[in-house]
Formats: structure tokens, sequence, C-alpha cells
């Protein structure tokens, strides 16, 4: 008997963003909003993080008959383990980008090439104490300063989180002993202690999950941002388009996904040149343009005032890649890193776009792999302009439209900053803390992280987002969180209908949503700036701020390391979904309870927006007291 | 009448049937898989997973016989073929432990429950919307029919 294997669920799970739920459901092809329904069922071992498939005896699995694996280790054991290797290959990922970052900086330095922000580096390398002779001598010096920290062994500790970091953060991580050493040997050390019969000590791995959220935060994060400013040009508060309406299917249009935007420098500027935007009108386009998609486009959207010519606007998130593809409008994807979902490889296949990747460790199945070396970006660059010239050629007019052009919004607030927000309050902090103490403003929801599809496609952000205003908490967005909540309107500044009394009052006073755009999840080590600023401004330590996080929909274990630099801020860190915890007692009671008497953080865990909102409310409530607002 | 049948050749041995079985009758009040205690000998599945010698795995699950070797053997009376349902019901209260059940039942689906005063056995989640573990079960190894 013959099985079909072409036909997909008609069922898709439920978006916060109606129209793109609408859109994906009509689609004739399938995508990750489709596949929720065939793996709805998901193993409870797995859930709970007591599956261990570290050696040939496994996978063991803990069972109230079964409470060791064969070699012996108890739920607390396979738990740690699997937490602290996903939260070392998270920590991988980001120290990946600022790596990145740094060389191309370095590199693009020694060229004597743009240097975008001055007023950036000079900025940077006064406060990393970094003098040089020039522009060009002090980038390669502060460049040379991050890889030299990056590259230490792991018993020699790194030197710039000493001015990065603030100065009681640092006290009480030299107090814990989890000051981290080179965050390269950190994640290798980390590997190390969970792989087969090595460490089997619950609390010395989340100890060193904390140590790897600190380098993943301070570099990864904090860092990445900096140099990109350099680079790349500060963030200016705007408005912009968000959403499928800003693909216009006259140009020759590339998805771009990843986090490095450094890698894109060279050939988005090479894109408006005249021969190049010669060819493209030779090939009937008329020209290029660039349509955000993940955390590559939130960064390009919030420097987007850089580069208004090439950019079109952030469509969507992660889990909206696919709809983006499926426009049809799109000629190519150009993508260096996640979250690039293996899912848009037969849309691609089917309507004939593009893919091509610049960072071989995303390396696409379907992508042609054109690595970017900064010594060959010139013929590389026209390489793969000539390639999505040619991919144009090819599927225009033989590839129906399916355009949406209703979708998003045309006035999303973006480009916010640490620098630009303060900016526009005036050059100073005491504007924010004046109404957070009046109570106008209750407190400050970083609302960060991914997007995910299992249980709705940004149903938890959205809802827990919408119920934080309404409690006049003011949200900040760093992530794929971002993408959902601009694309849902969220970000305009008519969403302050939907505030409190006092964040609404706030919002048309100054003319601004109640949902502040700080763009890709990078941007998480921005709002960890803001803190210390607002912190170092009352003159308390972070966690005595009346701020939360919430990863409410966290996805990968990118999120998890972000998620263990929030915990070693001290932070509450609210989460839709366990992150497979919840099999060892111990880990989730370390997690959830006793980490607020070590760095003052704690996880919460809720699925339900209106619960969480509570909590997340009860704990800024909590803290305004202690304050004495 | 309703009755769990076996596709064994399809069963992967995930054990998602046991999850869901434990996590349907636990005693501390919760529901979310995530929460059940996988530690506690209280949280006993009344359906198992066995290695097939030969390959693949054998799912035992309770039959509710039309004949049933454990309530033929039930001294005590707690457990009783209901004529309208068809299932194997059990009253713990009549429940005597003396495991003759147990010893009795050529499947192996009633256990001793872990403070040895009674037995455990597949209620077919009566009250619930159909057997928890077929819901659970992700490739259709068992269903529901009706005979």
């Amino acid at each position: 008997m013959s099985e079909c294997t072409n036909c997909f669920s008609s069922r898709t799970c439920p978006s916060a963003d109606k129209p793109l739920e609408a859109f994906i459901r009509s689609l004739p092809m399938e995508t990750s909003h489709h596949r929720t329904e065939g793996q709805s069922t998901k193993c409870g071992f797995g859930l709970q993080g007591v599956c261990c498939r570290l050696c040939a005896n496994g996978p063991c699995r803990i069972t109230p008959k079964a409470p060791r694996g064969i070699c012996g280790a108890d739920a607390d054991t396979i738990v740690a383990r699997n937490f602290l290797r996903a939260v070392a290959c998270g920590s991988g990922c980001y120290i990946h980008i600022v790596e990145n970052t740094a060389k191309n900086l370095k590199n693009t330095a020694l060229a004597k090439g743009k240097i975008r922000s001055e007023e950036s580096l000079y900025r940077l390398a006064k406060e990393l104490g970094i003098d040089g002779e020039d522009v060009y001598d002090l980038a390669v010096k502060v460049a040379d300063e991050v890889l030299a920290d990056l590259y230490k062994p792991d018993d020699v500790q790194m030197e710039l989180i000493e001015k990065l970091a603030y100065s009681p953060r640092l006290e009480a991580w030299k107090k814990l002993g989890i000051m981290p050493g080179g965050s390269k040997s950190e994640v290798f050390s980390g590997v190390v202690k969970c792989s087969t019969n090595l460490n089997s000590d619950p609390m010395d791995m989340l100890v060193h999950c904390l140590k790897l959220g600190i380098s993943t935060g301070v570099y990864g994060l904090m860092l990445t941002n900096l140099l990109n400013d350099i680079l790349l040009g500060e963030p200016e508060i705007r408005f912009a388009p968000v959403g499928l309406n800003v693909i216009d299917p006259d140009y020759i249009n590339i998805m771009i996904t990843g986090h490095q935007h450094s890698m894109f420098t060279y050939i988005q500027d090479r894109l408006l040149e005249e021969d190049v935007v010669a060819k493209a009108k030779a090939a009937g386009a008329k020209g290029f343009k660039l349509v955000g998609c993940t955390c590559v486009g939130q960064d390009l959207q919030l420097r987007g005032a850089h580069y208004t010519e090439i950019f079109d606007g952030h469509a969507g998130n992660n889990y909206t890649s696919e709809a983006i593809l499926a426009t049809g409008a799109i000629d190519g994807v150009l993508s260096e890193f996640n979250c690039t979902l293996p899912g848009i490889e037969p849309i691609c296949d089917e309507l004939m776009i593009k893919q091509i990747c610049i960072d071989d460790v995303a390396k696409k199945k379907n992508a042609e792999l054109i690595p970017f070396n900064f010594d060959t970006r010139k013929e590389d660059g026209d390489r793969i302009i000539d390639e999505l010239i040619e991919a144009y050629k090819n599927r225009r007019g033989k590839v129906k439209m399916n355009l949406l052009p209703e979708h998003g919004n045309k006035n999303t607030l973006t480009g916010v900053s640490e620098l630009s927000l303060k900016k526009f309050l005036g050059d100073s902090w005491k504007p924010l803390i004046d109404l957070i103490v009046s109570g106008k403003i209750k407190g400050v929801a970083g609302v960060v992280g991914c997007s995910s599809v299992a249980y709705g496609h940004d149903t938890l952000t959205v809802a827990l987002t919408k119920e934080l205003i309404a409690k006049d908490i003011i949200v900040l967005s760093a992530g794929c969180s971002s993408g959902g909540i601009e694309n849902c309107g969220l970000m305009t500044p008519e969403a302050a209908e939907l505030a409190g009394p006092g964040l609404k009052e706030v919002c048309k006073t100054l003319g601004i949503p109640p949902v502040l755009n700080f763009g890709p999840c990078l941007a998480i080590g921005r709002l960890e700036m803001v803190a210390t600023e607002l912190a170092k401004e009352i003159g308390v330590d972070i966690p005595q701020l009346p701020l939360v996080l919430s990863a409410a929909q966290w996805l990968e274990e990118q999120a998890l390391a972000d998620g263990c630099f929030g915990l070693a801020l001290g932070l509450p860190l609210h989460l839709g979904v366990p992150p497979f915890i919840t099999g060892s007692q111990l880990v989730t009671k370390v997690l959830t309870e006793d980490m607020k008497d070590l760095t003052g953080g704690q996880v919460i865990v809720d699925a339900d927006a209106k619960s969480a909102a509570e909590k997340l409310e009860a704990i800024i409530l909590e803290k305004r007291s202690a304050l004495n607002i | 009448m309703k009755r769990i049948f076996i596709d064994a050749h399809k069963c992967d041995g995930c054990m998602s049937c046991s999850i869901a079985c434990m996590n349907a009758h636990r005693e501390d009040g919760g529901d979310s898989v995530y929460t059940l205690d996988l530690t506690d000998p209280k949280n006993q599945s009344r359906n198992f997973i066995k290695k097939n010698p030969t390959g693949g795995y054998i799912p035992l699950f309770c039959r509710h016989c039309d004949d049933p070797d454990c309530a033929n053997a039930c001294m005590s009376g707690a457990l009783k073929k209901d004529l309208a349902t068809g299932l194997v019901k059990y009253e713990k209260e009549k429940c005597a432990g003396c495991y003759m059940c147990v010893m009795n039942c050529r499947y192996g689906i009633p256990q001793p429950d872990t403070s040895l005063h009674y037995m455990v056995k597949c209620d077919f989640c009566e009250g619930k919307d159909g057997p928890s573990c077929v819901k659970a079960c992700p490739k259709e190894a068992i269903y529901v029919k009706e005979v």
C-alpha cells in the first residue's frame, strides 16, 4: 500500500498576528506553523530533561522504577548536564558572533575602510582605557583587546569585563567565584564537563552556567552591539514600516537572516552603487532591496536611519521567514547564522529562490556557500550580486506573487538604544526615573528572546506584553519577540490606548508607544546597559530595580545563555515553558528559588499571560516598596 | 464497548504512554507533565513497554478481558467485569491485597501498589475523554476500537 508523503496538515498553529495566521493557513506549501500539529505529542522524558544519550548504554530515562541511568547518573546529574550543554552551545553561538564582529572591525580598520561612527569608537575606547594614534589604530586596538579576552584560557580572568560591568555586580560575581575566564575556553570547559562520565555535580554545572551567562552577556551581547555601532552607525529613533507590506516586488529582493550584521556592510553599500543598480535595471528591476528577517533584520531596522535607501524594513521574525518567502517576491536569501530555519529550503526550491550562505557555521543544505572573507569581499560580493540577479531573471514571471500588502504597519517606533533613549529623554535618565518614582510607570519589563510556534506563534509574548502595559509597566523588547510585537502594532504610538492610565499619559505626552523596540536579541545587552545606567543614577544594585525580564517564548540554546546572564544580573526571569529542567527537583529549586540568595535572580515559569503578568507585577511592587517608592 | 488495541510493530518504545498513564493517575493534583515527579515510586504506570527479545517492543496494556483472569481470581470481589461498559473495574475498598490478580493475569497487568496494600490497574481513564495513553502515543501503536 502506498502512503501519501506529500500532503501536509491543513491546520496551523495560532499566531498573535491574525492576518499572518490567515495568510499562512492559506499557503499552498508547508511551514513550521503546519508542522506543529504533527509534532504535538512531546516526549515526557525530554520535556523534563531526564533523557540521557551521552553514551552507548543509553538513551537512559528516569522513571520511578529506574531512578538512575545505567552509569548511575540520577535525575539531578542528567538534567544539569543537559542544561549546561545547552547553555554552553548557546554561549558559543554568541561568542562566535562577537569574535567575527571584532575581526570585521579590525580588518576594516586595517584596510582604512568605513568607520560609520567615530563617536562610538572614541566612547568605547575611553571606557576601556585604550588610546590610539588615529581612528584606525584605535579601532584595531579595541578589536584586539576584545579578541585577546575571548582567547584567554579559562583560568585567566577576562579584563574588559572589569570596565564594562557594573561594579556592585562585579563584586557579587567575584564573591560567588563566577567571574569567567576567556569566553571561548569557558564554552570549551563547559562542553567537556557535560560529556560522558565527567562532571556529575549539578551545583558545579549550574555555577558554570552562570559563568557562561556573564561571558555571553558582557561579550556576546553588550560588546557586539558596541562594536557594531562603530562599524554600522548608532541607532537613531525614528518611525519605520514593518511586516510583509515592506516587500516591494519591483526590486530584486534579498531576505537577510542571521545575527552578524557586520558581515553585510560591504555588500549593502555595494548594492547601491551605480554599476550594480544598472545591472539590476538591465535585468528589469528598479534596483536592490534588503528585506529584514530575524535578528540581523532587526539590527538593520535599529540602525535604519543610516540605510533608508537599501533597507525596505523588517518583515518579520524567525517564524515569519517562511511566509516572507511564500510571497514570491523574494529572489534570494543571504544568511549567516540562526535563525535560518531548515523549513525555508523546500520553499526556496519550489519558488526558485537562491540561497547563499556566508558563514559555514550556518550552512544551509541547499545554499551555495560563499564564506565571508574580508580580503576577497569585493570579488565575493560581486559574485553574490550576479547570482542574485540571475535568480531574479530566472524566476520572475514563472513564480506567482502572493503578496500581503496590508500586513504590519507603517509607523513602528524603532532605533531605541541605551544612547538614543537617553538622548530622547533630554540627555538624562532623570525623567524616566521620575516617572517610575511617581508611579506613572510602575516598572520596566524586558520582553526579550525568541519566538516559538509549538504553543502558538508570538501568542504568549504579545498577550503578556498587553497585560504588562495595561499594568503601567513599560516594556522594552529585544529579539524575535520584537518582530512579533511590532507586527501586532504594539510599537506604534496608537498602542498607547492599550496601556494603563499612567503609562498611557506618558506615551501620549511623548508621542511614543508603550513598548520600546531595541531590535535584535543582541540588544538584550543594551537593556543591561539601560539597567546599569538607571541603577548607577539611583545608586543601587541592579537586582534592586523594579525591573523584570521575560523570555516568554524562548526557543533556543542562545536564549538559555542569555537567561543565565539575566540570572547573574540578579533579575527575575519569566519563561513560558521550562528549559527541560523539571525532572530534577534540585536544579528546579536552585533556578527558581535558591538563586535569589545567590545573585538575586530567579526563574519564573508560567505559560499563562495573565498570571505571569501578575507575578511580575508583584515582584515590581515588592522592589518598589524596598526602594521606598 | 471500547477496547485498547495494539499494533506492536508501530511501537518505538518511547514510553509516552507510560508517562501519560502516570500523569493521569497522579495524586498530587498536578496535571502538567512537566511537574510529574519521575523519581516518586508512587507514580506507577499501569501499562508497560517491554523489549521483545526478537526485536521491537511489546506494549502491555490491560485488555479488560471478556473472561478476566484477575477478576476470576479475586476473592474479595474488588475486581469485577462490568457487563455494560465491558471494563474490568476495581473497588479499592474491597481489596484485601492478596494479589491473586497479580499472579493470575496472563499479561502481567495488575501490580501491587507501593504501599503493598492495594493493586493498581488500568481504569480506561474513566471520567476522562478516552484513555490518556492512547492520546499520548505519537505512533498510533495503540488505539481505541469499538468491539
